[in-house]
């Protein structure tokens, strides 16, 4: 039976190759917006691994209703169960550029800054130490997009900073990350004793969760995100982020199966006659429909492969370009590729479903008499 | 009516009966009025009788052979087939009937114009599951017997209008049928191919093969070893 549906498909070439690139199309929006879901997505989990043990103390207020008073860390450390809390102040490094590029300024109590960062570790130099004042610890897309070494002079504020590290290549923010000591960044972008939130860090056997209701109870003004609710609130944001990206992917997937079941009904109408005649000759109701359904299904094949050819050929040349500029937006994933394949093979399969469904019901007697 | 009556002598299973008409009619309802298509169509057929079915348009001639070929539901009698009631025969079983009882040929030939002559024969034998070697092997043969050896890999549209019906011919013997149903096989044919057809007809019809042609042409008819009449639905034997 393969070798009619194939014949049926190059039989109508410019019909044919027309569908097929319409599901091509469809599974190339599919691959690069789901490429971009999947760098944010490993971003995210990364992140998360890198920053799981530490609970985040913030405003009440929240991050974006002001800062919090550094004499809380006391207040915090206070708290039974705590083993550790320091203050942070994060800011964004290109404020001309809103902060699009990711690239953050991260002040850090110097004596702090490999427990911070911790697991994440140096691929030169030093953390910062007690007495830094202008040296800065930078992460690797940093370092790869200013070309920085350990002794470097690097502008931050209008202020020289001396490279004394450089991170290792994480896939998570820091990457993107600028490490400054604490008391320099609340100076230079004039915040007082103002930090964005505190870290703090529980005694081991102490349930960070309970601890983080803890906190936020004992603190006065302040509000807690323990490491579980900052995975449910990424995961938020996350999903938010993938739906958004995947299903203007899938809508224009979609729109190529519109195109695969448009031409299936051409061609079934078109085909009525032969229709007819098979019956006559004997063939089955699963015949007809194994026709039509392989074809469009063959089509959604055709289509997906071409479709992911294209989107990976273009996922890697957009990669490359952003390269130059530091930025990584799209990740290929196997699980993607699957995604894709089968998707193009359902659109396929599903769109040729009604047309089948009508080929095979049709009377052989009003199909013969057809024109 | 004719049915006793035997024109099929020569091979010795002719007086068999292979299909039983009993009061076959069809009524289509045109609107709110019936228009009855055929009246109560009595016809016994021998193994290997030649039988033409003669009538003017819309007489019911088509429909006969639609019913018979289970294309189209009966509205009251029985057709009994090669021991089979086609009537009572339920729907989903209709495509192994035709595959295994009846083959068609068709005044337009109805081949698939984007099959060669060999694989529109062997197309009916897919449909019956017959392995590619053997199906391959049959509508070869076929072909060749019937003088179209060397048009094997010609399409439809490559080929004349009798060597098309020839295609035709083959394709409708391919799952060796009981019956074979010919709707105006010569109507698009000149008189030269037309008797070439009737030729084969009679050939197969003397080895056994039996034959329900409906035509117009009297000389197809006078060629046949019984033609029967069809006027206004009712059937009558000439």
């Amino acid at each position: 039976m393969f070798d009619l549906i194939i014949r049926n498909i190059t039989n109508r070439k410019v019909r044919s190759a027309l569908t097929i690139c319409g599901i091509a199309l469809g599974i190339f929006a599919v691959i690069v917006m789901g490429a971009m879901s999947e760098n944010f997505h490993q971003t995210f989990e990364r992140s998360m691994s890198v920053t799981s043990d530490k609970i985040r103390v913030f405003a009440e207020s929240g991050v974006f209703g002001g800062g919090l008073e550094d004499d809380k860390v006391s207040d915090v450390l206070r708290v039974a169960g705590v083993k550790d809390a320091y203050g942070l102040l994060m800011t964004t490094f290109d404020e001309d550029k809103m902060g699009m590029t990711g690239k953050q300024i991260l002040g850090v109590p110097p004596e702090k800054s490999s427990v911070a960062l911790n697991p994440v570790e140096l691929k030169a130099g030093r953390f910062l130490n007690p007495g830094d004042s202008y040296s800065v610890v930078v992460g690797n897309n940093i370092k790869r997009e200013y070309g920085l070494q350990v002794g470097s002079k690097f502008e931050i504020h209008d202020k020289y900073f001396t490279v004394v590290g450089i991170l290792d290549y994480t896939g998570s923010i820091f990457d993107n990350a600028v490490i400054i000591p604490l008391e320099t960044a609340q100076d230079l972008y004039n915040v007082g004793d103002s930090v964005s939130y505190i870290f703090a860090v529980p005694d081991e056997r102490v349930d960070a969760e309970m601890l983080s209701k803890r906190i936020e109870l004992s603190v006065k003004g302040t509000s807690t995100l323990s490491p579980g609710e900052l995975e449910v609130q990424a995961k938020q944001s996350f999903m938010i982020f993938s739906v958004i990206t995947i299903s203007s992917g899938l809508l224009a997937a979609i729109i190529g199966g519109l195109c695969v079941m448009n031409t299936m009904l051409m061609s079934v109408a078109e085909r009525t006659r032969e229709f007819g005649i098979l019956k006559a000759i004997g063939a089955e109701t699963r015949d007809i429909l194994l026709l039509t359904l392989g074809e469009a299904s063959f089509m959604g094949l055709l289509g997906g492969i071409l479709g992911i050819i294209v989107g990976v050929g273009a996922v890697y040349i957009m990669n490359a370009w952003l390269e130059t500029t530091r930025i990584v937006l799209f990740l290929i994933t196997p699980r993607l590729l699957i995604i894709a394949m089968v998707f193009a093979l359902l659109i396929g399969a599903l769109s040729g479903l009604y047309p089948a469904y009508r080929a095979s019901k049709m009377s052989p007697m009003e199909a013969l008499k057809h024109a | 009516m004719s049915a006793e009556k035997s024109g099929t002598d020569g091979h010795k299973d002719g007086q068999k009966v292979i299909m039983k008409v009993e009061n076959l009619s069809k009524t289509y309802i045109r609107g709110k009025i019936p228009v009855h298509a055929l009246r109560c169509a009595c016809i016994t057929v021998r193994k290997g009788e030649f039988l033409a079915i003669m009538g003017p348009s819309g007489s019911g001639k088509s429909t006969l052979l639609a019913l018979i070929g289970t294309l189209e539901k009966a509205t009251d009698g029985k057709i009994i087939l090669d021991g089979t009631d086609l009537t009572s025969v339920p729907e989903k079983l209709l495509p192994r009937v035709r595959r295994e009882k009846i083959g068609f040929i068709f005044q337009h030939y109805n081949l698939i114009p984007t099959l060669s002559a060999l694989e529109n024969v062997e197309l009916a034998m897919r449909f019956s599951r017959v392995p590619k070697k053997d199906r391959r092997d049959r509508a070869k043969t076929l072909l060749e017997d019937l003088g179209l050896g060397d048009r094997l890999n010609h399409k439809p549209t490559e080929l004349s209008g009798g060597e098309q019906q020839r295609v035709s011919i083959a394709r409708a013997l391919a799952n060796r049928p009981a019956l074979i149903l010919a709707d105006e096989p010569t109507g698009e044919v000149d008189s030269k191919t037309r008797d070439s057809i009737v030729r084969i007809f009679k050939e197969l019809s003397e080895k056994g093969q039996t034959i329900l042609v409906v035509t117009h042409d009297p000389e197809v008819a006078k060629e046949c070893s019984r033609a029967l009449q069809i006027t206004d639905g009712l059937i009558k034997d000439n």
